[in-house]
């Protein structure tokens, strides 16, 4: 039998240990918000008001993740059924009472307005963890039916909204969460196998832009001026930045608005035009440390709960870096999906930092556990 | 009991531990192991994603650089042309014929138009329906190539401040400066100076014109086509950053237009006006040319046309009223219209008479009114039917007597006539600086079989020996011709440049004139004396010469030809038909002792050239010298 001998936070030294977060994990988070304002700075031609905004709100997310880093993982899992169910209600509340314009995504609470989709990018794998936490591993077929509903309807209703790129990233990271808990690969290839299967389904489901979208990505050049155009001029962008890149405050593409977007969806273009093949590379390595970083603390949990939860996370953030620039470099479809603590926006970045504070907690809390 | 109770528990609960294998299955160690496995494939395909997008990248930024490089300045770029101010056009005295003024359009940049229907509608509504060309509006709005569709060319202020009232209805118009060429005598210079129009693709497949850089028109036609080169200059341009929207962000580098040459033409303008008065309800042309230089002083077609009207594309319209005007104002009769010489070829076809050997100036021919040639049932009629009696060539010519001709022509033979002929510049071009100039005709045997499959007939010789039948001249042909007489066949070919302003240096290139001589080989001068001499008669022996009834000029003597060209056969009568009347022609020199100018008129179914043409040159001569009287002071 396991025994407990105290909490592996006594071996750490320094503020990091005090405050329970990952220092190495920071300072690379940190290194991309600092690209990602300069980057916003120079492609807004130097308005300092939106790097003021977005370094609030990176202010706002590191607080949210050190009081998260704080929350005991015990906690997380107790409270985890009520945080899914909750912004489950609130997903319900978005489809009758919702405001925006095209996408009617937002929920407007007199006080802030935000989108109930951004807080189950946290919960579902939360909820999936929760749920294969006090079950035998590898799980049942009863229970991946029951994992696969937790991630599905909320994935359905968010499509329903409808944001065809926040659904997909949900549905990946539940399918993330759900392998990682162990299901039999050959288990995992039928699945795979049934989603495609459904894909004409969910084609004659999908709005009209949508589908437009997807067909553009399929053939990008076919329409130059038209669906097409963004593909291309972020190419183009990318591209003419070369191998050092054009400089800062030089990016001509993305200033000049040829790349639509450059300081949110777009920004890697736009980061990639000024500071070339070098930053891009420097970029994409530091979040490669810090998925890598998140899947060793995941196999140093102590429990299902942590372990599931800590590598989903992780790998859902590298997975949405994989999708935002998939989409800039024509690899994947324009769905619309904002590039982790670099791209300009509220809501997102908070979620980010509450996902990387979890992420933290579960390192944080580990119980050294001895036989 | 208490123990027993705890043993049942212990065992319930072995039960269900070892239903769900808790001891197995949830083994901490093999679940990390487990974990560990997949945490291990996860890293495995996250590098391996990230060594794709890597790769990826490297291609698009480093392999495929140049080729993106070059998109993107491509897509930034903008050169957009700057025109160059068109040099103006000066008569010989400096007076302005062609101008530019600044004008305005109403326009409204394309990519402000939302919905080209309710455009449309609003452009309707709003702007005075006499204004615009909705037709025009549309093909614009359909043309791609056009950034910015015009309403309304060439608004005034004041017009527009009446639609300014309704501004409001279409906020996205605006006045967009324009250069305009204006014609200070549209009407009297018209067929000198030709128009401006938009450019065509004939105009890009012409070898004459060059086109240059977002260059919008072009001379079409007269001086603003011979010279478009001169006159447009060299077009600059701006290098600009645009934006995704096309809006200008800034300028990168400008290269200014070198503003086009002005031309100073050798038209007296005054002189042309005066002329065109004269012309103004008449078909017909006159030209009045300096034989010394080849000089054009003036060149009238009439009617002429509002060559003004041409400037910012004529409407179909009015186009196509000037196209269909009986008048045929578009026609440049001056180049272009083919006429019978008539009685005007007489002196030409007397001195290869007199050089061949024909005749001399003593030789008569007897004339009664008609001429007889073998084999013609009808008699070769002179136009006085009682006859001129016994004629020697000076007198033949002082009256025109068309009998005297026929004889010398059948005596001397097509076959000489048409050879000999060419020397005074009929049958071909005399290249003036105009294009599409008319050639004339000079009919001989083979071009009879040629056209006509059919031998040349010895009536056609005689024909021809009158200046009818086939023969035709344009009136500048005749001029050229009427020159060589004038100076013994040392004239030059007509033009209508003096010089040339360089718009940088302000020096100016005067037209070397001696470099176009036109040679007429006169063997004999005795021979072009006795020519000369009846063309005296002709305006000076009262009561003899077919023009001596005109009033004389002070001190200057004019020598000349009448000329009527038949259009239709006297022998089915008399007609009062206009177009049916004869052409009357004349063509002069002044003043007789010394040249200076030669005028040739020729007025359409004007009737007789002694009592129609005759008049007009001797007033265009008299105009001359009044205004320009120390001209003829200084070497009288």
């Amino acid at each position: 039998m396991s025994e407990f001998i105290g909490d592996s936070q006594r071996h750490y030294n320094g503020i990091s240990s005090v405050l329970k977060i990952d220092a190495k994990i920071f300072i690379a988070i940190l290194l991309i918000t600092f690209l990602g304002l300069v980057t916003i700075y120079s492609s807004s031609s130097g308005d300092l008001s939106l790097v003021i905004k977005q370094a609030t709100r990176i202010v706002i997310g590191i607080f949210t993740m050190i009081f998260i880093a704080q929350v005991h993982p015990d906690n997380l899992r107790l409270f985890a059924p009520f945080l899914y169910f909750i912004t489950f209600v609130l997903l319900v509340a978005v489809l009758f009472f919702g405001v925006g314009n095209t996408a009617d995504r937002w929920l407007d609470l007199f006080f802030f307005r935000f989108q109930p989709s951004e807080l189950m990018k946290i919960f579902v794998p939360l909820m999936v963890a929760y749920y294969y936490s006090n079950k035998p591993l590898p799980p049942k077929s009863a229970y991946l039916l029951i994992a696969s509903l937790i991630v599905l309807v909320p994935v359905l209703m968010i499509m329903k909204q409808p944001d065809l790129g926040t659904a997909l990233l949900i549905g990946m990271s539940g399918a993330i969460a759900i392998l990682l808990a162990g299901i039999s690969l050959k288990f995992f290839l039928a699945s795979s196998l049934t989603i495609i299967l459904l894909a004409p389904v969910l084609w004659m489901n999908m709005h009209d832009y949508q589908k437009q979208r997807v067909l553009t990505f399929f053939n990008p050049e076919s329409d130059p001026m038209g669906a097409g155009y963004h593909l291309l001029q972020s190419k183009i962008a990318l591209g003419s930045g070369g191998f050092f890149g054009k400089g800062l405050f030089n990016g001509t593409q993305s200033k000049l608005g040829f790349v639509p977007e450059h300081s949110t969806d777009f920004i890697f273009t736009a980061f990639g035009e000024e500071f070339g093949f070098l930053g891009v590379l420097l970029l994409l390595s530091l979040y490669l440390f810090i998925a890598l970083r998140g899947l060793s603390i995941s196999v140093k949990a102590t429990d299902n709960f942590g372990r599931i939860l800590s590598g989903t996370l992780s790998l859902t953030l590298f997975l949405y870096v994989i999708v935002n620039v998939g989409m800039v470099i024509g690899f994947l479809p324009v769905v619309g999906a904002p590039l982790p603590f670099m791209s300009y926006g509220g809501t997102s970045m908070v979620t980010l930092f509450a996902t990387v504070g979890i992420i933290m907690s579960i390192k944080s809390h580990q119980r050294i556990l001895r036989k | 009991m208490k123990t027993k109770a705890r043993k049942d528990n212990i065992r319930k609960r072995n039960k269900i531990e070892e239903k769900y294998s808790w001891d197995r299955m949830n083994d901490a160690d093999e679940e990390r192991r487990s974990h560990s496995k997949r945490a291990i494939i996860a890293s495995i395909i996250v590098l391996a994603i990230f060594t794709t997008y890597v790769f990826k990248l490297y291609q698009v930024q480093v392999s495929d650089y140049e080729y993106y490089a070059i998109k993107s300045e491509s897509n930034r770029i903008r050169i957009r042309p700057v025109q160059a101010l068109r040099g103006n056009i000066y008569d010989r005295n400096g007076q302005i014929l062609a101008k530019n003024v600044s004008t305005f359009d109403l326009i409204i940049k394309k990519e402000r138009i939302k919905n080209d229907d309710v455009f449309l509608n609003t452009v309707n509504t709003v702007l005075p329906k006499n204004k615009i060309d909705l037709v025009s509006i549309k093909e614009q709005l359909t043309n791609r190539k056009i950034k910015e569709v015009t309403l309304i060319p060439n608004i005034n202020l004041e017009e527009y401040s009446i639609i300014s009232v309704d501004k409001h209805l279409l906020p996205e118009m605006e006045l967009s400066p324009k250069a305009k060429r204006e014609y200070l005598h549209p009407f009297s210079t018209s067929h000198i100076l030709g128009y401006l129009g938009k450019v065509s693709d004939s105009d890009i497949y012409s070898d004459v014109v060059k086109i240059q850089e977002g260059m919008t028109e072009i001379g079409k036609l007269g001086v603003e086509r011979f010279y478009q080169n001169i006159l447009s200059g060299e077009s600059g341009y701006e290098k600009l950053e645009t934006d995704a929207l096309g809006e200008i962000i800034r300028t990168i580098e400008t290269k200014d237009p070198r503003r086009g040459d002005d031309i100073y033409l050798t038209i007296d303008i005054d002189l042309q006006n005066y002329i065109y008065t004269l012309m103004e309800n008449k078909e017909g042309s006159v030209i009045v040319m300096n034989p010394n230089n080849g000089e054009v002083l003036a060149l009238v077609s009439a009617p002429g046309y509002d060559i003004n009207l041409f400037t910012k594309s004529i409407s179909s319209k009015n186009y196509n009223k000037l196209l269909n005007d009986p008048r045929k104002p578009m026609i440049n009769r001056a180049i272009n219209g083919q006429y019978p010489p008539g009685s005007t070829l007489k002196p030409f076809i007397g001195l290869i008479a007199l050089e061949e050997g024909i005749v001399d100036s003593k030789k008569l021919v007897s004339c009664t009114g008609a001429y007889l040639l073998n084999n013609h049932k009808r008699p070769f009629k002179c136009w006085k039917k009682e006859g001129h009696g016994s004629t020697d060539l000076s007198y033949a010519l002082t009256q025109s007597c068309d009998v005297f001709f026929y004889r010398i022509a059948e005596l001397t033979g097509i076959d000489i006539i048409s050879d000999k002929i060419n020397k005074y510049g009929f049958g071909q071009k005399t290249y003036i600086d105009l294009y599409n100039e008319s050639k004339g005709l000079v009919p001989d045997r083979d071009w009879k079989y040629k056209i006509k499959q059919q031998p040349w007939f010895p009536g056609e010789t005689l024909n021809v020996g009158i200046g009818q039948g086939y023969f035709l001249v344009t009136p500048l042909q005749l001029t050229l011709a009427t020159s060589t007489l004038a100076t013994a066949g040392k004239t030059y070919t007509p033009h209508l440049l003096k010089q040339i302003r360089d718009s940088k240096t302000d020096r100016m290139d005067v037209y070397d004139y001696q470099d176009n001589k036109f040679i007429t080989n006169y063997p004999n001068l005795d021979y072009l004396d006795i020519v000369h001499h009846a063309m005296w008669r002709v305006t000076n022996e009262r009561g003899v010469g077919t023009a001596s009834q005109m009033k004389k000029i002070r001190n200057i003597e004019i020598a000349g030809k009448t000329g009527t060209a038949q259009v239709y056969s006297l022998d089915k009568g008399k007609t009062d038909i206009k177009n049916l009347q004869d052409h009357a022609l004349f063509i002069s020199y002044a003043p007789f002792e010394n040249p200076k100018i030669v005028v040739t008129v020729i007025v359409e179914h004007g009737g007789g050239g002694s009592s129609t043409a005759a008049p007009i040159a001797r007033d265009v001569i008299e105009f001359y010298v009044n205004t320009k009287e120390e001209l003829f002071s200084k070497n009288e």
